[in-house]
C-alpha cells in the first residue's frame, strides 16, 4: 500500500483515498449521480501481486435476450477493472486505455459475471491486459483484451493513495445507493435515431474525469448502432458478440454519434459492421468492428 | 532497432507481389494508399479466396507502410492488428480472386498511429475490414527509403521454387504432435527489413494453429471445412531466433464460431511470448 497523497477524484474513487492535509478539490464530485460506472455496482478485489479480479451483477436492465450481459456494460466491467490494473502495472507511469477488444460466448443466463485480469506486457510505452469472464465464476463467458498507452503521470495524479487492502469492495460507493430501474441504455440517455445510428448527449453521468465522454460509455453507443443496424438487416432480435474499439480522441463537444455500416452483406445470421463515433465538431473520436448475431 | 534492408528484397512481399501506390501528392499528414494483390493459384484456396492468414499479411504490409508515411522521418512498428471478414465472403463466388486494399491513416499522434484497411474484390464488394495501432520509433539508421508519392514498383522474385509453393510451405510450417500447435522454422525470407520475424508470418503461423485446434487434427496446411472470420493480434514482442511456436486453446463457441485464443513464443528465445491474439473460428457447412 502506497502512502502517498492526493487531491484526485478519479472513477476509482474507493481506492484512490485522499489524504487530510492537502487542500479540498474545488471539483465537482466524481463520479456524479446515477454515473454510468456507478449503476453497474461493479465490484472488485487486488491481491498482493496486483492482479484484479472484479464482478458485475446481471439483471434485467443489462442482459440482452439470451441472458448475457449486453456488451456495452462488460466494456464498462473490463475498463474499469483495468485501469484498476493498470494503476500498479504502469507505476511510477500512468496509463490511459488506447484500444479495447471483447469476444462474448453464450454462457446465459448469468447472475453476475467475474472477470480476472493479467498483465500480459508492461513495455515502456504500452501496456497490455487481458481479461478472462465467466459466467457465475464457473462457465467460460469470452474474454477481453486491452492496450494501454504508459505516458508521465499526469500533475493532478502525482501523490496518490492507493487503497490495496485485501478484500471485495464496491467500486465506487454510490453503488450502495443507486440502482438500475430500467434499461441501462435508457438510462443513459442513449438514443437510436434510426437503424446503425446512436447518439448521446455529453451530461455529467456519462462523463469521464476530464469532462469527456467515458471510454466505456463509447463502447455503448458501439454495441447498440450495431446492434441496431443488424436488427434492421436480419430482421429479429440480435446481441453484438464482439468488438475491436480504438480511442482516438477525447470526446469532448457533444452530442456524439455513432454511425454503424455492414461490412460487406450479412449472412443469414451475422452482421459485420464498422463503427464511427464523432463528437459535436465532426471529430472522429473512435473507431470500432463488431460482429453482431441474430438470436 | 537496427538499419533498413531493401524495400524491394522482403521476402514476404515478393511472395506476396501486392504493389501499392500513395494517393495524392504525398504530402497529407494523414497518409491514403491503395494496394493492388493480383494472387497467384498457390496464394489462392481451390475456390480462388485468400485465407485470413495471407489476407493479414497483406493487411499488415500496407498498413505499416502507410503508418511508416505518416510518421516519417521516424517509424513504426505494429502493436496490433485487427482484422474481420464479410459474412457473405466466405464462401461462394463473393470475396474470390484480385483483391483491393484502401488504406486511410484515421490519426498520427506524438507516439502511436492508426489506420484503417478496407479490402475489396474486384466487383468492389466489402471482403474485410481491419485497423491497426503502431507505435513511433526512432530507427537507428533512419527510415526506409520512399519516393513520395510513393508509386508502384517492380520486385524482383528470386528465381527460388519456394516462392511458388503454398501458405504452409513458404512460411516454414510443421504441424505438432496435437490439434492446436504449429511451428514455423525461421528463415531469412520470412524476416523483415529490420531482421525480425514479419509481423504477417507470426499472422499465418497462429491462423494456423487456430484452424487446427478447430477442425481436430494436427495440420499446418488449408482447411477447407474452417475459416478465420475474426483476429485480433497483440504483438508483444519481436520474433528474432524461432522456432517460433503458436499454441491454440479454445474458449467456447456460439453455434459454428469457435473463439480460441493463441499465444506465439519464440522458442530459440527463452519461450518469449511474442504475440498474444483472440481468432474467431468458423466451422464452414
Amino acid at each position: 500500500m502506497t502512502t502517498e497523497k492526493t487531491t484526485a477524484r478519479s472513477p476509482l474513487d474507493s481506492l484512490l483515498v485522499p489524504s487530510d492535509d492537502v487542500p479540498a478539490d474545488s471539483r465537482p464530485a466524481y463520479p456524479p449521480p446515477r454515473h454510468a460506472m456507478s449503476l453497474l455496482a461493479l465490484e472488485s478485489e487486488q491481491d498482493l501481486s496486483g492482479d484484479v479480479r472484479g464482478w458485475m451483477p446481471v439483471t434485467r436492465y443489462t442482459a440482452t435476450a439470451d441472458g448475457m450481459p449486453r456488451l456495452a456494460t462488460v466494456a464498462m466491467l473490463v475498463d474499469a477493472l483495468g485501469g484498476l490494473r493498470s494503476i500498479t502495472a504502469s507505476d511510477p507511469e500512468w496509463a490511459f486505455t488506447a484500444d479495447m477488444s471483447i469476444h462474448l460466448l453464450p454462457a446465459g443466463p448469468i447472475e453476475v459475471l467475474q472477470a480476472d485480469l493479467h498483465v500480459r506486457r508492461r513495455g515502456r510505452r504500452t501496456l497490455v491486459i487481458e481479461a478472462e469472464l465467466l459466467a457465475d465464476g464457473e462457465r467460460p463467458a469470452g474474454s477481453a483484451l486491452l492496450t494501454f498507452a504508459v505516458v508521465p503521470r499526469p500533475e493532478h495524479l502525482v501523490n496518490i493513495t492507493i487503497d490495496m487492502t485485501p478484500g471485495r469492495r464496491m467500486m465506487n460507493r454510490n453503488s450502495e445507493q443507486e440502482h438500475l430501474t430500467g434499461d441501462y441504455l435508457d438510462e443513459l440517455q442513449l438514443l437510436v435515431t434510426q437503424p446503425g445510428n446512436a447518439t448521446i448527449e455529453l451530461h455529467p453521468a456519462v462523463c469521464n474525469t476530464v469532462g469527456a465522454l467515458h471510454g466505456a460509455v463509447h463502447a455503448s453507443l458501439v454495441d447498440e448502432a450495431s446492434a441496431s443496424l443488424a436488427r434492421s438487416l436480419l430482421g429479429r432480435d440480435v446481441v453484438t458478440t464482439d468488438m475491436h474499439l480504438a480511442y482516438l480522441e477525447l470526446g469532448r463537444v457533444g452530442p456524439l454519434s455513432a454511425t454503424a455500416t455492414s461490412v460487406g452483406g450479412p449472412s443469414s445470421d451475422h452482421v459485420s459492421a464498422v463503427v464511427e463515433i464523432r463528437d459535436g465538431n465532426e471529430m472522429l473520436v473512435s473507431y470500432a468492428t463488431t460482429e453482431v448475431c441474430g438470436l | 532497432m537496427s538499419g533498413f534492408g531493401s524495400p524491394a528484397e522482403i521476402g514476404v512481399a515478393q511472395y506476396l507481389l501486392m504493389t501499392i501506390e500513395e494517393i495524392g501528392d504525398g504530402t497529407a499528414a494523414l497518409p491514403h494508399t491503395r494496394g493492388h494483390f493480383p494472387g497467384t493459384p498457390n496464394t489462392f484456396d481451390a475456390n480462388g479466396r485468400l485465407g485470413t492468414d495471407l489476407l493479414t499479411c497483406i493487411i499488415d504490409s500496407i498498413g505499416g507502410m502507410t503508418s511508416g508515411l505518416a510518421s516519417l522521418p521516424d517509424w513504426i512498428v505494429t502493436t496490433n492488428l485487427m482484422v474481420r471478414r464479410a459474412p457473405d465472403s466466405l464462401t461462394g463466388n463473393h470475396g474470390t480472386g484480385a483483391l483491393t486494399l484502401d488504406t486511410h491513416v484515421l490519426r498520427r499522434g506524438r507516439s502511436s498511429v492508426v489506420t484503417r484497411i478496407d479490402t475489396t474484390d474486384t466487383s468492389g464488394a466489402m471482403v474485410a475490414t481491419a485497423w491497426m495501432s503502431c507505435a513511433i520509433l526512432t530507427p537507428a539508421n533512419g527510415p526506409p527509403p520512399f519516393n513520395r508519392p510513393v508509386k508502384p514498383f517492380d520486385r524482383a522474385v528470386p528465381n527460388d521454387p519456394i516462392f511458388d509453393t503454398p501458405p504452409h510451405e513458404f512460411f516454414n510450417l510443421s504441424a505438432g504432435p496435437t490439434p492446436g500447435l504449429v511451428s514455423l522454422a525461421v528463415d531469412q525470407r520470412l524476416r523483415n527489413p529490420w531482421g525480425i520475424l514479419h509481423g504477417g508470418a507470426s499472422a499465418v503461423v497462429l491462423d494456423a494453429a487456430a484452424r487446427s485446434l478447430v477442425v481436430g487434427r494436427p495440420t499446418a496446411e488449408a482447411t477447407p471445412e474452417a475459416i478465420v472470420t475474426d483476429l485480433a493480434v497483440h504483438y508483444l514482442s519481436p520474433g528474432r531466433v524461432g522456432p517460433v511456436l503458436a499454441s491454440a486453446t479454445t474458449t467456447g463457441h456460439r453455434g459454428q464460431d469457435h473463439l480460441v485464443r493463441v499465444e506465439v513464443r519464440d522458442q530459440g528465445a527463452d519461450n518469449r511470448l511474442m504475440a498474444l491474439s483472440m481468432a474467431t473460428v468458423r466451422l464452414l457447412d
